[in-house]
């Protein structure tokens, strides 16, 4: 048969996927390698020795290290080769099952790219084109130069100017007992800095400023009726991911009633196919729709009466348009209830939200009913619905639904996280601060990202992307040296060009163990192990409530000259002149100090049995079930050890729970009160309604006139899928984009601008441009372009590198006032093609 | 003996890929050449399009096509019910690619989809593809099971190295029970919202049986007369796919 028969056969056995790409097409490509004769003999079966069949295989336990949600896995070595990563069985998130992600990490540890040893930069000159020419040297000399570096700062006085920036930090051995304790003794503001700001920081202030709570939920799926989620992909990206996927087989499959789902988002994805009901919004609008929603909830009289109180007739007097006198209400558990209505929601009506948000009147009411009808019920939302300027506000109004309907702390609802039961540190840092620590030219200078500071964002947990902008412009100083651990700004941050500008004029340190945009702007490389290789603890993500705290143990030794990176600051720690030394010295190792934490466990064993370092080590994980807080028809209850039995009055609700001024879900924010001047003045926000939710346009921008959505794909491991060819291959199965991330487009724009399926575009916004490979779809919006952040990188190895699109050079740099969270999500681009 | 079969519910699957990531971390796969793939489609308009997938293993068939055609008899059918290919007896004609309707089979000694070719930077010795250094310990070249050798054809081996050590007499093999947690395929074992089922389908009282009963289990091509042993639940309608003369 001829190579054209073949070539036509060998596409039939992709017959089945009727994605339709063309130029994008999966599929092999028939070689003119043929038959080779040697498959003709018979292998042997000596390989078989070599590949360890003889061989024992160990099984250790470990943390997955692809995304925050921690779930407990076990890690199969045989012959010293490490081959295999399930689910933990025992562990309460994993289950014994995994997520797509979980079993990348052998290709993890293994990625040839890695560094493999500590080195120095020998080429002065940096930039996306110089080779730094790093050399390698030892550790000895690695530890010294950075400590060096510090202390000089600190002779001067300018130990400011050394910044310590960290992404994903797990637990205590990195940061709680290590890089923070290293900031405060060695004195510098902005030791640490953590990447919050690029994270999720808009649902934590939006909580912090409604209900008192500084924190992710943690939720009870498993007995909620009813899920109305607003951009937060359920599916494919919101965490605890693994777990998710399990509550949705069981309440979707096995409980009865099955849980209904409405999925709110700006894009067709996993979830919204999934759900019940797919919104569709115009981005940055969620808003509209949950005030919307709320005022349905309020005129048709579906609230929680136990939870949020009721009119003192008994009678429902919300009506569209209508004032009402704030005493013919008396509120239960909320506070700010009418001012609310009279002063935003009375107009907010579903046929105004559809002309906000383009979601059809007729299923907002719909959405509404069923949501404040159904107990009980969760709105949760994420970075989709926060990832603008208006993103605080957004999110106070999605989360003001679950007080309507009572479901905080609830069965079935939403709560907070409980820490784990750690022992004591090693020691304790405020025993070791000298003078200069105490009261050093540092405790002065503003941070280098103005969180906190008037000019810049006072209220932000942190403000990590604007560093770089603020460096270049010395606003308010320049750094001389950063240190970087787990994350990649000169990637990842919006305007990532003006990082990577940032970095060519200070003294950078990279701990990652890949050759990543930050680590070829670093004067000195420190290697840090991958998850496999170490020991480190990590807490829960906030999950279901109860504290949990996890281990990691090494699978292997090793594979190069790498140290774990808590292991390698305790060294420079060490280094560092005056009680920092000793603080360090004690510290010891961060073997040291998870014995130190796990001693806790002697007065509080876990409900598997964990008591101490060895059994901690032998099953992963050590928790203890239940949280222990219940609100029941708007009573609170704390746990007694037998049951939700022993009743809270108010001022025990306000210590442990609804921690507001008032010890009440606020609709009326008192911590937006205080800071009430500096929120005027720097937001415009209007006196009357700053510090409730309400509607305030999103400030787009970008120029353009298509919303640019760069989300996370299933595969999208934090950004460390980025050199795994086995995760590119599947990393967005949706629409065949196989190769690198593709930007779906409209057919109504890919027609008005001459675009057909598989075109090279330009994506285009006023910061910059873009070329990306385009797919044709109906998933996306007419106003939307979908374009997921993953790959686009100039470095990270040899498959990461000049493969597909780099979302953030046209991401413009922009951040909710209050939060500080970046708007990755707000630009509107031009697009053309290429 | 068993008659090794799998049920897939499409109502519980979220197409997060896990099974994919697991086949090809257990087998040894090379990128974009799993087994085991999730297929996605798309239909509809704004604001009202429509997505949907569905995982796609062998479907280990009852009467299967490709070892009908095979000239040396390379493809075989074991007595647990499960289609292999003995590598020593391949010589990698591709017939059988040709005729499995469900296109569940490999060649890969072809361009890679992804490039740099990691055969290149993982080299093997002798008559193996490549060789990383997180291949597993299992390599059963008469069973099809390990590293792909060279100019051979491979598929899904409903994880035959392991399913083939389960006791005997088991009716499901489940991650639920730890003492057989070693036995599951890895598609399985690592499905999150548990849409994967395994188990004999010569048991009236497997949970797989059970299952096919309860909700309408369908198969894919039925008009073929293959007869896989791979099931869908999705109330008897298998999304994707519509007989030829129905579209």
């Amino acid at each position: 048969m001829n190579i054209e028969f073949l070539k036509k056969a060998i596409t039939r056995r992709r017959f089945l996927q009727a994605t339709g790409a063309t130029g994008v097409a999966v599929g092999a490509v028939v070689g003119t390698g043929g038959v080779s004769l040697s498959a003709l003999v018979p292998l042997s079966e000596s390989h078989a020795q070599e590949t360890g069949a003889d061989g024992e295989t160990k099984v250790n336990k470990s943390i997955c290290g692809q995304c925050p949600a921690r779930c407990g896995i076990d890690i199969y070595t045989t012959n010293g080769r490490v081959h295999a990563i399930y689910g933990s069985n025992d562990h309460p998130i994993a289950n014994g099952k995994g997520c797509p992600k979980m079993h990348l990490g052998t290709y993890i540890l293994y990625d040839p790219d890695r560094f493999k040893g500590p080195m120095k930069r020998t080429n002065p000159k940096k930039g996306r084109d110089e080779d730094p020419q790093f050399v390698p040297i030892s550790w000895d000399e690695a530890y010294q130069t950075v400590a060096d570096r510090l202390n000089a700062l600190r002779d001067k006085g300018e130990s400011h100017k050394f910044g310590l920036f960290f992404g994903r930090g797990w637990g205590a051995s990195d940061v709680g007992v290590n890089i923070v304790p290293f900031g405060q003794l060695y004195g510098s503001p902005n030791a640490p800095i953590g990447h919050s700001s690029m994270c999720s920081d808009g649902s934590i202030l939006a909580k912090q400023c409604t209900d008192g709570n500084a924190s992710y939920s943690s939720y009870d799926y498993h007995h909620a009726n009813y899920l109305l989620m607003f951009g937060a992909n359920f599916l494919e990206a919101f965490r605890p991911y693994n777990n998710n996927l399990q509550v949705w087989g069981y309440i979707r499959g096995e409980k009865t009633p099955k849980t209904h789902v409405t999925y709110v988002d700006v894009h067709m994805n996993a979830t919204a196919s999934a759900a019940d009901r797919a919104l569709l919004v115009k981005p940055g609008t969620d808003g509209a729709l949950a005030l919307a929603i709320a005022h349905v909830i309020l005129t048709e009289g579906l609230w929680d009466r136990p939870f949020v109180g009721d009119f003192m007739n008994g009678e429902n007097q919300f009506k569209t348009g209508v004032v009402l006198d704030e005493v013919s209400f008396s509120e239960k558990w909320v506070k700010g209830l009418i001012q609310w209505w009279n002063t935003e929601l009375k107009d907010r009506t579903p046929q105004w939200a559809e002309t906000v948000c383009t979601i059809p009147a007729d299923l907002i009411v719909k959405t509404a009913r069923e949501f404040g009808s159904t107990r009980p019920a969760i709105a949760l939302f994420e970075r989709g619905a926060h990832n603008h300027s208006n993103g605080v506000l957004n999110g106070m109004a999605i989360h003001s639904l679950n007080a309507l309907v009572g479901s905080l702390f609830a069965e079935g609802g939403l709560a907070y996280q409980m820490g784990p039961a750690y022992g004591p540190a090693p020691a304790n840092p405020d025993d070791y601060m000298d003078d200069y620590a105490k009261n050093g030219p540092h405790k002065n200078m503003p941070r280098i990202d103005l969180k906190g500071h008037e000019d810049g964002y006072l209220m932000a947990k942190n403000m990590f992307q604007e560093v770089g902008k603020n460096h270049n412009a010395g606003n308010p100083y320049k750094l001389d040296t950063a240190m970087f651990y787990m994350t990649n700004p000169a990637f990842s941050s919006p305007d990532a060009r003006a990082w990577e500008e940032a970095l060519k004029t200070m003294f950078v340190i990279d701990t990652s163990p890949f050759p990543g945009e930050t680590a070829m702007m670093a004067d000195l490389i420190l290697p840090d192990t991958t998850y496999l290789e170490r020991y480190q603890d990590a807490p829960t993500y906030p999950f279901q409530g109860f504290p949990m705290a996890q281990i990691r143990t090494p699978a292997i030794k090793p594979l190069y000259d790498v140290r774990t990176f808590g292991d390698s600051l305790i060294e420079i720690g060490k280094r560092i002149k005056g009680p920092t030394s000793e603080y360090f010295t004690k510290l010891e190792s961060v073997e040291n100090i998870l014995r130190h934490l796990a001693r806790g466990f002697e007065e509080s064993p876990g409900d598997n049995g964990v008591k101490d370092y060895e059994s901690w080590k032998a099953k992963g994980v050590w928790f203890k079930k239940p949280y222990h807080w219940r609100q029941v028809r708007g009573e609170f209850f704390e746990w007694d050890g037998k049951g939700w039995n022993k009743p809270m009055d108010a001022a025990a609700v306000k210590e442990k729970l609804l921690k507001t001024d008032s010890g009440k879900f606020e609709f009326l924010s008192s911590y937006m009160e205080h800071k009430k001047d500096w929120i005027l003045a720097k937001t415009g926000r209007s006196p009357e309604k700053y510090n409730i939710p309400h509607w305030e346009e999103p400030q787009y921008t970008g120029g353009g006139d298509l919303h640019f959505i760069s989300p996370k794909t299933a595969m999208h491991a934090e950004g460390r899928s980025a050199n795994l060819p086995h995760a590119i291959a599947l990393h967005q199965p949706a629409v065949g984009g196989n190769k690198q991330a593709l930007a779906e487009v409209h057919p109504s724009v890919a027609k008005a601008k001459g675009i057909k399926n598989g075109d090279r575009i330009k994506i285009r916004s006023a910061l910059g441009e873009i070329i990306a490979i385009a797919k044709v779809t109906e998933l996306t919006r007419p106003d939307t372009i979908v374009l997921p952040f993953e790959h686009g990188h100039w470095a990270h190895g040899r498959w990461a590198k000049g493969r597909g699109t780099h979302v953030n050079t046209v991401i413009a740099q922009q951040s909710d006032r209050i939060s500080g969270m970046a708007n990755y999500y707000t630009g509107k681009v031009s697009v053309e093609k290429a | 003996m068993a008659k090794w079969g799998m049920v897939i519910d499409l109502e519980k699957c979220t197409g997060c890929q896990a099974c994919s990531t697991a086949c090809q971390m257990e087998n040894n796969r090379l990128p974009g050449e799993n087994y085991q793939d999730v297929l996605y489609y798309t239909e509809g308009k704004q604001p009202t399009p429509s997505l949907k997938w569905f995982p796609r293993p062998c479907m280990h068939c009852e009467n299967p096509s490709c070892m009908h055609v095979c000239p040396t008899k390379a493809t075989f059918k074991t007595e647990d019910g499960v289609v292999l290919i003995d590598w020593n007896k391949c010589i990698g004609c591709k017939y059988c690619m040709i005729a499995c309707p469900y296109g569940v089979r490999f060649y890969t000694d072809e361009k890679p989809l992804i490039e740099p070719n990691i055969k290149e930077v993982f080299k093997a010795e002798g008559g193996m593809q490549w060789s990383p250094p997180y291949k597993g310990p299992q390599q059963d070249n008469s069973h099809g099971v390990g590293i792909q050798p060279h100019g051979v054809v491979s598929k899904c081996t409903f994880c035959y190295h392991k399913i083939s050590k389960a006791p005997p007499e088991t009716a499901d093999l489940s991650n639920d029970d730890p003492a057989l947690r070693e036995f599951v395929p890895a598609c399985v074992r690592t499905c999150a919202p548990t849409a994967r089922y395994f188990g004999d389908l010569d048991n009236p009282d497997s949970q797989v049986n059970r299952l096919i009963s309860d909700k309408h289990g369908a198969r894919l091509l039925e008009h073929t007369g293959n007869k896989p042993q791979v099931y869908y639940l999705s109330g008897g309608v298998v999304p994707g796919f519509t007989r030829p003369d129905k579209s």
